[in-house]
């Protein structure tokens, strides 16, 4: 049982995906996407490479609106409340929607301990036990054990595993409600993807996740749901299946997601 | 579990975060707008009322601060305490930059207004041979200079591509062991203080008993253009795929025809924009020629024997004599550079773009 | 397949590529001839001068460096360059100390804050106007600049002339002043520090910065606590660049600098003071041999001093990036 030390604690939340289009410019990239993320589940985003699948997780979190000529379309609702309403900044978003990005990048400039406690240090949040804080984020992050007596040691004296995982615990040092991972694996050697899914398989009770992967066995070694997203002839992509990681897999209803699942394309 | 055709839609992009918050809008409008109008008011009610409104004061204690805490205060009101801080970053981003821009702008500016009251045609073509310090600018020009400029220009680089062009080459192409001792030296001759350059070639001048001549001059400008033209070409030589090379190495080519038949094309543009930086890197220099060259009111077409004139030791001269017409000479000839520097920066440009 | 037992692993080859055509041996060796052409010219430079500059370290001692005398009239002449040594560090401080602020602000603008076109403009004029030569910047600072940098002096002294020594003026002109000068010279260097730290930000990881914004972080702590640290051993480098250029930089404060034979520590506004470039391009003209000698030196004292900046600005940038792989 792992105590957020916070003030303000968030609980796992309930996301939704409504009506939800995506443009780069002209160019429209997804169409009409529905989606729901119950709370304390694992969703996975599964299909061929450039269908939207990380453009759709950026929306997530209002990291979208970055790019210059982004364009948006459709509700996004973190507990019934939609996160583009008027009046709601997207910094406010990103204390409740975290982020773990494909590539590691800990900051380089900091410490271990220092990236651990980064975001706070970002954002002026104040914690009375930081010691504690950054402990705990690295349990959960399952990579206490090899990093406690070097917690003063540059963040980039990691392996790229250890580093993938040093941002995970930075993530969770924020206590958000939602995490979002971004192909989190894609860039690590097998044992450190093996040690990352572990990790996801523990979080996975305690907040609701949302992770992009390419990777199938993964999607259904950790997720209770599976959305199947596909972009056909150039056209703007878009969910083709969704449903629990079980039926997804085993019983797909739509011939294409049959054919993905089982490794006739992509 | 849902599974959907995909079809295509007809909506367009809401872009929610980019609505025009009505409140927000107005605002935001006011609080950028409003201390510059409060600033240019109480300038001109205080002048009006004959008061003396220093506008350097006005514009750090007055306009500043109001600036600062009208951004403060929306920031915070709109995005809480974050929005403080951005608030303030734009602010003084926004109010430095500016300042910048608007000094070097200056510059410009005043190199065009003020030299376009002397540049004519007599400007360009005459000399100065019967021209003091008080004559009207009817009379006379810098022909003499430019010729000067462009022949100790032309010199120096004649000279100094070559060598340039190889130390590229035995940089990038050789596998020679002294090479990080090269790239160090050369790095540190780009450091080299132009009036120390001139120091050098005038010490030898002094030690042979030469005269200074216009080659004197090209002398001096060599060693500040040679590290210029020998990174961007090194730069430009590294930008070629070392595939190409490679290929053309495995099909049996011997290194110079790899070299002269692959990689020099490919780099072309590249080494062109090098000479072209190297020419306005020093198509400018003055204190290297005012130690090596000597000033000449007449036209002399032989960079070898002589006192010759060239633009910067010109405008020198004349800014020295501190007449108003003289200065007036000065911002021609300062023109006259702009000119030839504006046109080798767009040339460095084309030919940068021409690279594939 | 793994060595087992006594396998001994031979000695290393010497791969080297050495020329074996005839056609390649040439274009080896021509190449060869530049690249110690540069080795030669640095000898030269330093040998010559220092040749030449001899007989004015050995009259003159180590006083040459700290006196406050230049005499060539009198018997022994003098000629010492600690006023100018120290303005030259003045002034080029000086014009580091308002170019850096300025520089990181514009840099930041062009490329976090501005629009993709704007940024492009502004790019393309900063670079133009890097390639400003100073006399333009001399003409500039003496004609047009001179009496609103005057004007602003004289507003330091009024309002700040309280502050004991830094703001002590005497007289009524405000001309000539390290003030001045220093403002003259960070319009010079401002362009190329600029054009440096903005190459840095654009060749930043973007991938850190979306981590800080992804945290939560609004865009003053991102710029205060990751791109400014992130990108620190760049932008020292840059600045040690420009003041490498400040250093020597003649002719733009020519005209702007009132060549005074007294230590002016730091009465930044006080009309008194100069650079040794300065000083030697003033009194080369007239200068019998002696003279010549001590001005030679002064200029590889100039030498040693930008190629100690440069040097310490390469390790800076080594040492404060120990993260950069390339």
């Amino acid at each position: 049982m792992v105590e957020t030390l916070l003030t303000e604690s968030n609980a796992a939340s309930h996301l939704e995906a409504r009506g939800v289009h995506v443009w780069f410019g002209q160019r429209q990239v997804l169409q009409d996407v529905n989606l729901v993320f119950p709370s304390n589940q694992v969703t996975a985003l599964i299909g061929p490479s450039g269908c939207g699948k990380s453009t759709f997780i950026r929306t997530l979190n209002r990291m979208h609106e970055l790019i210059p000529g982004a364009g948006f379309a459709g509700q996004i609702l973190l507990d019934g409340k939609d996160i583009y309403e008027d009046g709601t900044d997207a910094v406010d978003v990103r204390l409740r929607v975290g982020m773990v990005f494909q590539k590691p990048n800990p900051f380089p400039t900091m410490s271990i301990r220092e990236n651990v406690l980064a975001g706070l240090r970002l954002t002026g949040k104040k914690n009375p036990n930081m010691d504690e804080l950054v402990e705990t984020s690295l349990r959960r992050a399952s990579i206490w054990n090899e990093v406690k007596d070097r917690l003063n040691d540059p963040a980039l004296s990691l392996s790229g595993g250890q580093q993938q995982r040093l941002c995970i615990a930075r993530s969770l040092a924020m206590d958000p409600a939602v995490l979002l991972m971004d192909e989190p694996c894609s860039a690590l050697d097998p044992g450190s993807t093996r040690r990352v899914e572990e990790t996801i398989e523990e979080l996975a009770d305690q907040m609701t996740i949302v992770i992009v992967t390419h990777n199938m066995q993964q999607a259904q070694r950790v997720s209770h749901q599976t959305a199947f997203f596909l972009s056909e002839d150039g056209n703007p992509g878009g969910v083709v299946e969704f449903g629990t990681t079980e039926q997804v897999f085993n019983q797909p209803i739509d011939p294409r997601t049959n054919d993905y699942v089982n490794g006739h394309f992509g | 579990m849902t599974a959907t055709q995909i079809q295509t839609s007809t909506i367009k992009p809401t872009n929610p975060w980019a609505k025009r918050n009505k409140a927000r809008t107005r605002d935001v409008a006011v609080a950028s707008v409003l201390p510059a109008i409060l600033a240019a008011a109480v300038y001109f009610v205080g002048t009006a009322m004959g008061a003396t409104v220093d506008p350097a004061v006005l514009l750090i204690l007055g306009f500043l601060p109001l600036q600062l805490v009208s951004a403060f205060v929306v920031g915070k009101k709109y995005y809480g305490r974050h929005g403080r801080e951005d608030a303030l970053l734009i602010v003084v981003t926004i109010f430095l930059s500016t300042f910048v821009m608007v000094l070097l702008l200056s510059v410009l500016w005043s190199v065009i207004s003020a030299g376009a009251i002397a540049l004519r045609p007599s400007f360009i073509l005459q000399n100065s041979h019967y021209i003091s310090g008080t004559t009207s600018l009817d009379y006379g020009g810098a022909g003499h200079a430019i010729i000067g400029t462009v022949l100790a220009v032309a010199i120096a680089t004649i000279l100094t591509v070559p060598l340039g062009f190889g130390i590229a080459v035995y940089l990038t192409e050789t596998g020679g062991k002294a090479r990080g001792l090269i790239r160090t030296l050369v790095q540190a001759l780009s450091g080299l203080p132009s009036v120390v350059s001139g120091l050098f070639i005038y010490s030898i001048l002094v030690l042979m008993g030469w005269q200074t001549t216009g080659f004197s001059g090209s002398l001096a400008l060599l060693p500040l253009m040679l590290p210029t033209v020998s990174r961007v070409s090194e730069e430009a030589l590294r930008l070629v795929p070392v595939d190409l090379r490679n290929g053309a190495l495995a099909l049996g080519s011997p290194t110079w025809q790899a070299f002269a038949k692959v990689v020099f094309p490919a780099a072309r543009s590249g080494l062109l924009t090098a000479v072209l930086l190297g020419v306005a890197r020093i198509v400018g220099e003055t204190a290297p020629l005012v130690l090596t060259t000597t000033y000449n009111n007449d036209t002399n077409l032989n960079p070898f024997n002589g006192p010759m004139a060239m633009l910067p030791t010109f405008i020198f001269g004349y800014i020295r004599n501190m007449y108003d017409t003289s200065i007036q000479r000065g911002w021609g000839g300062c023109l006259v550079i702009m000119i030839l520097v504006g046109v080798l920066f767009v040339g460095a440009r084309v030919a940068n773009r021409k690279k594939k | 397949m793994s060595p087992q037992g006594d396998t001994k692993i031979p000695a290393r080859r010497q791969l080297v590529t050495k020329p074996s055509r005839r056609a390649d041996k040439v274009f080896f060796g021509l190449t060869s001839v530049a690249a110690n052409f540069s080795i030669v010219l640095i000898l030269l430079i330093l040998g010559f001068l220092l040749f030449q500059a001899w007989p004015a370290f050995q009259s003159q001692g180590f006083s040459f460096f700290s006196g406050e005398t230049w005499d060539s009239s009198a018997t022994p002449q003098i000629f010492q360059i600690g006023p100018m040594l120290w303005g030259s560090v003045l002034v080029a401080l000086l014009g580091m100390v308002i170019a850096l602020p300025l520089a990181i602000s514009l840099a930041y603008f062009i490329e976090f804050m501005a629009a993709r076109k704007i940024a492009a403009v502004a790019t393309t004029l900063v670079d133009l106007l890097a390639a400003i030569p100073s006399i333009v910047i001399g003409l500039w600072g003496f004609a047009v600049f001179g009496p609103v940098a005057q004007h602003w002096a004289a507003l330091l002294h009024d309002y700040l002339g309280w502050i004991p020594y830094v703001f002590y003026h005497e007289g009524s002109n405000y001309g000539g002043s390290p003030f001045i000068a220093g403002l003259v010279v960070s319009v010079m260097i401002v362009p190329i520090i600029t054009s440096v730290t903005r190459e840095i930000f654009s060749q930043m990881d973007r991938d850190v910065i979306n981590a800080s914004i992804a945290l939560g972080a609004g865009r003053a702590a991102t710029f205060r606590k990751v791109i400014l640290p992130t990108a620190s051993g760049g932008i020292v480098g840059g600045a040690l660049l420009g003041l490498g250029r400040a250093l020597g930089e003649t002719i733009a404060i020519f005209f702007v600098l009132n060549l005074v034979f007294h230590i002016n520590f730091f009465q930044v506004i006080n009309g008194e003071g100069g650079t040794v470039a300065s000083m030697i391009v003033s009194k080369f003209g007239e200068a019998d041999a002696p003279e010549r000698s001590a001005l030679m030196a002064s200029g590889i004292v100039l030498f040693v001093l930008t190629l100690l900046i440069s040097a310490l600005s390469s390790y800076i940038v080594k040492k404060a990036q120990p993260w950069r792989t390339n």
